[in-house]
C-alpha cells in the first residue's frame, strides 16, 4: 500500500460520448431515463446552435439538479434569443431553485437579454419585475441605468422601486438625480424609499465632488 | 505615484460591487491596498476619474478589466503547506469518510489542479506520508495537472527556493529535501515519485474526459481568474471528475456556492469544503 502512479484512465468503452453523436440523437437523449445520459446530452448540445428552444422547454420538467445545471450552462453558452426567452419563462415558476438558477443564468447574457428586458420590466406580476431588476444587478450592459430610471419613474409597486433604487446607488450617475427626487415624491409615506433614494443621491453627488 | 484620489463613497461603491462579483470583501483596514490598485488601474486604463473607470468596469461586456483588477487584488504565491488547514481536513475528516465507503485496500484518487510548480501536490503527499497512518492500508494516487508544460517540467524537477519551503518544519525539511549550493532545495526522489504530472486544459472537453473517479480535488485559486462562463464550465468538469460523495477544496477567497449549486457545502472542524452529492 502507499502511493501508486498510473496514467489517467481513458474513458470506458461504454462512454457514449466516444461515439459520434448528432444533434437529433442528443435531443432524443434528453428523454433517456438515465440522468447521466441526459446530463451529457445537455452538455454536448452546446455544439448544436438550434437547440435552445428544446433545452429551455425541458428545463422546468427536468427533475435532476445536475442535469438542469448542464442545461442552464448550455443555454448560457448558446446565448441566443430562444435561450433568453426560455429562461425568462422560468421566472414565473413556483420552483424557487429553478427561478434562482434562471436569474443567475440570465445575468450572463448581456447580448440577448435586451430583447426581453423591456417586457420583463413591464410584466403584470410585480415579482417578475423584481426578478428582472435582480438580473440587472450583475448585467454588463450600457442600458442598465436607463432601465432602472424607467422603473423608478413609472413602476407603481414600492418593492420593485426599492429594489431598483438600491442598485441605482451603485450604477447611477447625475442623470439619476431628478428621477430619485421624483421617486420620493411618488412614495411620500415610504421611509425606506426615502432612505434608499437619499443614500443613492449621496453616493452620486459624493462621487462628483 | 498616482494622483488619482478614491473617496470614501467611491471605496464603498467599489467594495459592494467587487464583493458581489467575486465574493471577496475588503474591510476598512484594506483601504490603502485597494485604493492603490484602483488608482493604478484607473491610470493605466486611460480613465480620467473613478466614475468613468467604475462605469467601464461595471458595464464592459467582455469583463476584461474586472478580470485584470481581480488578478491584481488577489496576487497569490505558491509555497509548501500553503493553507494547510485543508490538508489537515483531508487527513482528519475527508479521508475517513472516503475510505469508509471503499473496500479495504482499494485506491484513493486525488487530483490537484493547477499544479503550478508542484508545491501543492507535493504538500499533499508530504501530509499523507507524515500524518496519515492509514496510508499503509490504502493505495493513493495523486495526479496533478496544469495547462503550462514549462511549469510542469519545473514541478517534476522538484527544485525550490528557500522562500518556497519556509513553512516546512525543519525536521521534514531535513528528511525530504537536500539543501543545494545557492540556497535552493531539492525535493527527495521518494516524494517526487508520489505525484503524476499531466497537462490539461480545464476549458477543453477533450482534455478533461479522461479525468474521472477522483475522491478529492484540490482546485485552489484558479477559478477566481476565470470569467463567469468559464468558471461554470470548469465547475461542471470538476463535478464530472469526482466520484459521488467526493470532495473539492477551493482557495480561501473562492466559493463554489457562488458558481453553481451542483455541490453541497460541508463544514468540517478544520475547513469548509464542497461535496458532490452521493446520489444525483
Amino acid at each position: 500500500m502507499g502511493f501508486v502512479k498510473r496514467t489517467p484512465a481513458a474513458p470506458g468503452a461504454d462512454d457514449q460520448r466516444q461515439r459520434p453523436r448528432d444533434c437529433a440523437g442528443l435531443a432524443q437523449s434528453l428523454d433517456d431515463p438515465d440522468p447521466a445520459v441526459r446530463r451529457w446530452a445537455a452538455r454536448d448540445l452546446a455544439a448544436c446552435p438550434d437547440s435552445s428552444a428544446l433545452l429551455a422547454a425541458r428545463l422546468a420538467g427536468e427533475p435532476e439538479r445536475a442535469v438542469r445545471q448542464a442545461m442552464l450552462l448550455t443555454l448560457t453558452e448558446l446565448a441566443d434569443v430562444a435561450a433568453v426567452q426560455g429562461l425568462a419563462a422560468c421566472l414565473r415558476s413556483e420552483d424557487v431553485a429553478l427561478r434562482n438558477d434562471a436569474i443567475e443564468a440570465m445575468k450572463n447574457l448581456p447580448r440577448a437579454l435586451p430583447t426581453v428586458m423591456a417586457d420583463l420590466l413591464a410584466d403584470d406580476d410585480a415579482d417578475v419585475r423584481i426578478f428582472a431588476v435582480n438580473i440587472l444587478e450583475a448585467l454588463r450592459h450600457p442600458e442598465v441605468e436607463s432601465w432602472l430610471l424607467r422603473v423608478i419613474g413609472r413602476d407603481p409597486h414600492v418593492n420593485v422601486c426599492a429594489t431598483a433604487v438600491d442598485l441605482l446607488g451603485e450604477v447611477g450617475s447625475e442623470r439619476a438625480t431628478e428621477a430619485l427626487h421624483g421617486l420620493k415624491l411618488r412614495f411620500p409615506d415610504q421611509p425606506y424609499i426615502h432612505f434608499a433614494a437619499d443614500l443613492a443621491l449621496r453616493r452620486i453627488q459624493g462621487e462628483g465632488a | 505615484m498616482s494622483e488619482i484620489a478614491i473617496s470614501s463613497e467611491d471605496f464603498g461603491k467599489f467594495r459592494e460591487f467587487f464583493y458581489r462579483q467575486t465574493g471577496i470583501h475588503f474591510d476598512e483596514s484594506k483601504r490603502y491596498f485597494v485604493d492603490k490598485r484602483l488608482a493604478e488601474r484607473i491610470e493605466l486604463s486611460g480613465a480620467e476619474t473613478f466614475r468613468s473607470y467604475f462605469s467601464m468596469l461595471r458595464f464592459q461586456s467582455s469583463g476584461e478589466e474586472l478580470q485584470t483588477l481581480t488578478n491584481l487584488m488577489t496576487v497569490n504565491e505558491t509555497y509548501f503547506l500553503r493553507e494547510d488547514y485543508q490538508f489537515k481536513c483531508l487527513v482528519a475528516s475527508m479521508l475517513p469518510e472516503i475510505t469508509a465507503r471503499k473496500r479495504p485496500g482499494s485506491l484513493v484518487r486525488i487530483w490537484s489542479v493547477p499544479s503550478s510548480s508542484g508545491e501543492e501536490p507535493y504538500s499533499i503527499a508530504l501530509y499523507l506520508l507524515e500524518l496519515w497512518p492509514e496510508i499503509a492500508r490504502w493505495d493513493v494516487e495523486i495526479i496533478s495537472s496544469d495547462i503550462d508544460t514549462s511549469i510542469l517540467a519545473k514541478a517534476r524537477a522538484g527544485r525550490y527556493s528557500a522562500r518556497s519551503v519556509q513553512h516546512v518544519p525543519a525536521e521534514l525539511l531535513h528528511k525530504h529535501f537536500t539543501a543545494l549550493p545557492g540556497g535552493e532545495y531539492q525535493l527527495s526522489d521518494e516524494l517526487r515519485q508520489c505525484v503524476e504530472f499531466t497537462r490539461v486544459n480545464l476549458a477543453e472537453p477533450m482534455d478533461t474526459r479522461a479525468y474521472r473517479n477522483f475522491d478529492v480535488v484540490f482546485c485552489r485559486n484558479l477559478l477566481i481568474y476565470f470569467d463567469d462562463l468559464s468558471r461554470r464550465k470548469a465547475a461542471e468538469v470538476l463535478f464530472d471528475a469526482l466520484n459521488p460523495g467526493g470532495f473539492i477544496c477551493l482557495g480561501h477567497s473562492e466559493s463554489m456556492s457562488r458558481i453553481t449549486s451542483l455541490f453541497r457545502v460541508r463544514k468540517f472542524p478544520e475547513a469548509i469544503v464542497y461535496q458532490k452529492p452521493e446520489t444525483p
